[in-house]
C-alpha cells in the first residue's frame, strides 16, 4: 500500500478545484438552506445556468466570455424567481419538490436534440474557455507548477527556499517572544518555537504534494479568489440587518410577519442571491472542464452538495467552506485506499470475500457511503462539523 | 430476391460513391477485418422496433473525410457491426445508404450521417450506432396517433398513479416527503430482474415475490429508520434531507449491484401487438396495465369501505384526533409503509415491462410522481391516483399538439407538440400552475397548505 500517494491525492483534493466548486455552490446553498431555511434541492440547475451562460456567450453569440458572466446571473435569477414564486408562500416541501423537478428539467432541455441548436445536446458547449485561459500568466503549455520552494527551478528555487525558512524562522520567532507568551516560562516559549520551525518542515514537505498543470493553477488560484469574495460577502450580508430579518424567518415566520416584514421578499430575495452564488460554482466547474456536459448537472449533485453543507455545519460560513474540503479529502481517500486495496481489476476482497467487483464499483460504493453518511449526519450531529445546534432550525417544523 | 436487392441496392452505392469505384467495391466485398492496426470506426446498426436491439446485417456504410472524399465503406455483418479501418484520427462523416436498410424500417433520426469530430476520437476504435425504429406505418391519420399516445397515456398514468399512492399516504400519516421513494419503485424492477433472469424463476412467481418484497422493504425502512427518527421527535425538514440521503445510498447500491444500464426482463419480450378496434397493444402491456388497474381500484377501495381504510384516512387527516378515538396511529403507518412499498414494487415491474430496469428508473418518476400528488393534493389518498393517472395521460398526449392552433412566437409547442425527449417538461409547468392557482391541489384540503 503505497500511503504516501494516498496521502498526496487526499491533500489535492482538500484543496483541489472540486472542493472549490463545491464551497461556492455550498455558501449559495447555505444563504438558502442554513440561513432562511428554505430547502433548495436544485442548486445543480443554477450552477448549470451559470455554466451555459458562460459557454453560450462564446460558443454562439460570439461575445466575451465576461459578458457570460452576465447571461448566467440572468438565467439563474430568473429560474429563482420562477420556482420562488409559487412556492415561497407555502409550506417548506413545495419548494424542494419544485426544485428538484426544475433541476431535472433543466437537465433534459439543454441535453435535449431539440434544442441541440442552443446548448449543444448531450455533448455540451466547448470552446468558450480560451479567452478565459489566454489571461492565464502563468503559461499553457503543460508544465507542471509546484506552490512549494522543492519544485521550483534554478533561482527560484533557492528563493522560494530563503523566503520559505525566513517567513518559518520569523513566525517561530514571533511566537517565542510574543506579549501573550511574556509569563511562561523560557522553556515553553522556545519549545513552542521549535514546534513551529518543525511544523513549517513538515508544510514543505506536504507543499511537495501540491503540483499542478500551468492552467489548473490558473483556474485553482481564480477559484480560491471567488471562494474569499463569496465568503465574506454571505459574511457579512448575514451580520447586516437583511441577514438578521432571514435568520429570524427561518426561528419564526409568523413573528416576522407580524412585526411587519415582507417575508415573501426577503424568501424570494435569499433564494435569488443562493441561486447567483450557485452560477459561479458552475462557471468555475465550466472553466475547469473547458466544457459544459448536461449530466453534470444531474440531481445528485445537489444531493453531494447538501451532504458537504451539512458535514461542515450549515448557518456557518465556516462550514461551508470547511465541509466541501473535507468531503472531497475523505471521497479521494477511500477512493484511492479502496484502489490500492484491490488487483488490477479493481477487484477488492477482503479476507476472501469479494466486496467490490470492478473499479467502476468503486466509485458506487463510495457514494453509497455518502448516502448512509448524510443520514447518520442528521440523526446524530445534524449541527455537523462547526455548526451550532441551536441554530439548526431543521428540528423546529 | 428481397436479398438480391438489398445486394444490388448495395452495388449500386458503391458505383455512387464515384471518388474511389475500385477501392469501394474493394471493400464491400472483402470480408470485413476482425481488427485494425490504426484508428477505427466500429459502424453498430440496430433495430430497436420490437423493443430489444436487433442487429441489421448487409447494411452498406461508407466514411468520408472532411472534403467529402470516400475513405472507405462496408457492409454490416450478422452482428450489425461493421468496423471500417482508418488511416488516422480526423473528422469524418459516416453515411448510412438507407437503400440498403431492411424493407418496412428506417432510421429513428431523419438523417443518415453522423460525424465524427477529430476531438471526440479519444479512443482507438469509435463506435457510431445507427438505430432503425418501430416500422415505417402506413401513414397514420392525427387520431390514430393520438388513440397511441392516449393508449400509452393510461398505461404511464396508471404506473404513475400506483407508485405516488405510497408517497401521497406516507406523507399524510407521518408529514414525510419521501424523496426515497422512486428507489421502492427501482427496486420492485431490480428484484423482478434478479428472481427471473438471474435466478430463472418464472415470472409469474418472481413478480408477485418481488411485490411482496418491496412491502417488507418499506416495512423494513420504516422499522429501521422512521420509526426511530419520528421517535427522537427529528423535525420534518431534517427528515426529508435523512430521505435524500437513503435516496443516494440505495441508487448506489443498486448501480454497484445491477450496472448502470437498462435491462429487460426475459420473460415476455416478444409480444406482437394485437387490434382491439383502432387500438394496438401488446398482450403484455394489455395485462400488465391491467394488472395495475386492479391494484389501483382496489385500494380506492379498500381506503374506501374497508375499516383499515378508514383509519388510515383518518390519521391521514388528523393523527392526534385519530389516535384519541382509539386507532393505533403507529400501526397504520406501517401498513401505510408496507402497502407504500409493495405498490410502487408494483409499479416498478409494469415500468420495467414498459422501458426496461435501470437503476434510476424510479429516479426518473419521483418527480411526476410528485407532480401527480400535488395535482390531487399532497396528503390526499384519492387525490394522489387521480393527480398521478392525470400527470401520466397528460405527458403521454402533451407530445400530440393542437393542429388547429395558430403558429405563434415561443409557443410553436401548443401547435405541434412538445418533442417526445422533453414531454415530461409539461408536468413541470401543471406543477407550478397549480401550486400558483389552487396549491392544496383539485381534493386536497385548504388548510393542508401553509
Amino acid at each position: 500500500m503505497n500511503w504516501e500517494l494516498i496521502l498526496q491525492l487526499t491533500l489535492q483534493a482538500f484543496f483541489g478545484l472540486d472542493a472549490v466548486v463545491f464551497i461556492i455552490a455550498a455558501l449559495g446553498l447555505n444563504v438558502q438552506f442554513g440561513y432562511a431555511g428554505l430547502l433548495n434541492f436544485g442548486q445543480a440547475a443554477f450552477m448549470a445556468a451559470g455554466a451555459y451562460g458562460l459557454g453560450m456567450s462564446t460558443y454562439y453569440w460570439g461575445v466575451s466570455w465576461w459578458w457570460g458572466i452576465a447571461f448566467g446571473a440572468a438565467y439563474a435569477a430568473t429560474l429563482a424567481v420562477v420556482v420562488g414564486v409559487p412556492t415561497l408562500r407555502l409550506r417548506a416541501d413545495y419548494l424542494a419538490i419544485v426544485t428538484i423537478a426544475l433541476a431535472e428539467l433543466v437537465r433534459l432541455v439543454v441535453r435535449s436534440v431539440t434544442h441541440k441548436d442552443k446548448f449543444g445536446g448531450s455533448d455540451g458547449l466547448k470552446g468558450f474557455a480560451r479567452g478565459f485561459h489566454a489571461l492565464n500568466p502563468i503559461d499553457g503549455t503543460g508544465n507542471r507548477y509546484g506552490i512549494g520552494p522543492l519544485q521550483a527551478h534554478g533561482t527560484m528555487r533557492i528563493a522560494l527556499f530563503v523566503l520559505w525558512i525566513s517567513i518559518s524562522l520569523g513566525i517561530a520567532y514571533a511566537i517565542a517572544r510574543s506579549r501573550w507568551r511574556k509569563s511562561r516560562p523560557q522553556r515553553v516559549r522556545w519549545g513552542t518555537a521549535v514546534i513551529g520551525i518543525c511544523l513549517f518542515g513538515v508544510l514543505l514537505k506536504l507543499f511537495q504534494y501540491f503540483d499542478y498543470l500551468g492552467f489548473e493553477l490558473w483556474v485553482l488560484i481564480i477559484g480560491w479568489i471567488i471562494v474569499a469574495i463569496c465568503a465574506i460577502f454571505v459574511w457579512a450580508l448575514m451580520r447586516s440587518p437583511w441577514g438578521r430579518v432571514l435568520k429570524s424567518i427561518r426561528e419564526d415566520e409568523d413573528a416576522v410577519r407580524s412585526l411587519g416584514k415582507n417575508v415573501f421578499g426577503y424568501k424570494m430575495s435569499a433564494l435569488v442571491v443562493g441561486a447567483l452564488i450557485g452560477t459561479f460554482a458552475g462557471m468555475i466547474s465550466a472553466l475547469r472542464n473547458s466544457n459544459v456536459q448536461p449530466d453534470n448537472y444531474s440531481r445528485s449533485l445537489t444531493f453531494f452538495v447538501l451532504t458537504a453543507l451539512v458535514l461542515g455545519g450549515v448557518a456557518k460560513v465556516s462550514g461551508s467552506i470547511i465541509g466541501p474540503m473535507i468531503y472531497w479529502a475523505l471521497l479521494a481517500f477511500t477512493d484511492s485506499f479502496l484502489i490500492q486495496l484491490g488487483d488490477k481489476s479493481g477487484r477488492v476482497t477482503v479476507g476472501g470475500v469479494t466486496l467490490l467487483n470492478n473499479s467502476s464499483a468503486i466509485g458506487q460504493f463510495r457514494l453509497m457511503m455518502v448516502g448512509f453518511g448524510l443520514i447518520l449526519l442528521m440523526v446524530l450531529r445534524p449541527q455537523g462539523i462547526f455548526g451550532n445546534r441551536a441554530e439548526m432550525a431543521l428540528d423546529g417544523r | 430476391m428481397k436479398v438480391r436487392n438489398r445486394q444490388l441496392a448495395t452495388l449500386a452505392f458503391s458505383v455512387a460513391s464515384a471518388a474511389a469505384f475500385f477501392a469501394g467495391t474493394g471493400a464491400a466485398s472483402a470480408a470485413p477485418p476482425e481488427s485494425c492496426e490504426g484508428p477505427a470506426i466500429r459502424v453498430l446498426v440496430n433495430d430497436q422496433s420490437t423493443g430489444d436491439k436487433v442487429p441489421l446485417p448487409d447494411v452498406a456504410v461508407a466514411i468520408n473525410d472532411e472534403a467529402g472524399v470516400l475513405v472507405i465503406e462496408g457492409v454490416t455483418d450478422e452482428k450489425g457491426v461493421a468496423l471500417l479501418c482508418l488511416p488516422d484520427k480526423a473528422t469524418y462523416t459516416v453515411v448510412l445508404d438507407t437503400a440498403t436498410l431492411p424493407e418496412g424500417t428506417a432510421l429513428q433520426d431523419e438523417s443518415n450521417t453522423k460525424v465524427v469530430d477529430e476531438q471526440t476520437f479519444t479512443t482507438n476504435v469509435k463506435t457510431v450506432a445507427f438505430f432503425t425504429g418501430t416500422a415505417v406505418r402506413e401513414t397514420q391519420g392525427y387520431f390514430g396517433r393520438l388513440i397511441d399516445v392516449t393508449v400509452n397515456g393510461i398505461r404511464l398514468g396508471i404506473i404513475i398513479a400506483i407508485c405516488s399512492v405510497g408517497l401521497s399516504l406516507i406523507f399524510g400519516t407521518t408529514g414525510l416527503t419521501n424523496f426515497a421513494h422512486g428507489e421502492l419503485v427501482t427496486f420492485g424492477g431490480v428484484v423482478t430482474h434478479l428472481l427471473t433472469v438471474a435466478w430463472g424463476i418464472p415470472f409469474l412467481i418472481g413478480a408477485p415475490v418481488a411485490v411482496l418484497l418491496g412491502g417488507l422493504l418499506g416495512l423494513f425502512l420504516d422499522w429501521a429508520l422512521w420509526a426511530r427518527l419520528r421517535k427522537r421527535g427529528i423535525g420534518l425538514i431534517s427528515q426529508m434531507v435523512v430521505s435524500v440521503g437513503l435516496s443516494i445510498a440505495l441508487v448506489n447500491f443498486y448501480l454497484m449491484r445491477f450496472g448502470g444500464f437498462p435491462r429487460r426482463f426475459t420473460a415476455w419480450n416478444d409480444q406482437i401487438a394485437s387490434s382491439f378496434g383502432p387500438i394496438d397493444i401488446t398482450q403484455r402491456d394489455f395485462v400488465a396495465g391491467l394488472v395495475a388497474l386492479t391494484a389501483l381500484v382496489s385500494v380506492a377501495l379498500m381506503l374506501r369501505n374497508s375499516r383499515l381504510g378508514k383509519a388510515t384516512r383518518a390519521v391521514s387527516d388528523n393523527s392526534e384526533l385519530a389516535s384519541s378515538t382509539g386507532i393505533d396511529s403507529q400501526k397504520i403507518i406501517r401498513i401505510v409503509w408496507f402497502l407504500g412499498g409493495a405498490l410502487a414494487a408494483l409499479g416498478g415491474v409494469v415500468r420495467g415491462l414498459d422501458e426496461g430496469v435501470e437503476a434510476d428508473m424510479g429516479a426518473g418518476l419521483l418527480f411526476l410522481m410528485f407532480a401527480g400528488i400535488t395535482l390531487g393534493g399532497l396528503g390526499s389518498a384519492y387525490g394522489a391516483l387521480v393527480g398521478g393517472f392525470v400527470i401520466g395521460l397528460f405527458v403521454e398526449v402533451s407530445t400530440m399538439g393542437i393542429p388547429v392552433f395558430p403558429e405563434l412566437p415561443l409557443l410553436g409547442f401548443v401547435k405541434h407538440g412538445v418533442p417526445t425527449e422533453l414531454k415530461t417538461v409539461p408536468a413541470l409547468a401543471v406543477l407550478i400552475l397549480i401550486l400558483l392557482f389552487r396549491p392544496q391541489g383539485i381534493l386536497g384540503q385548504k388548510e393542508r397548505v401553509g
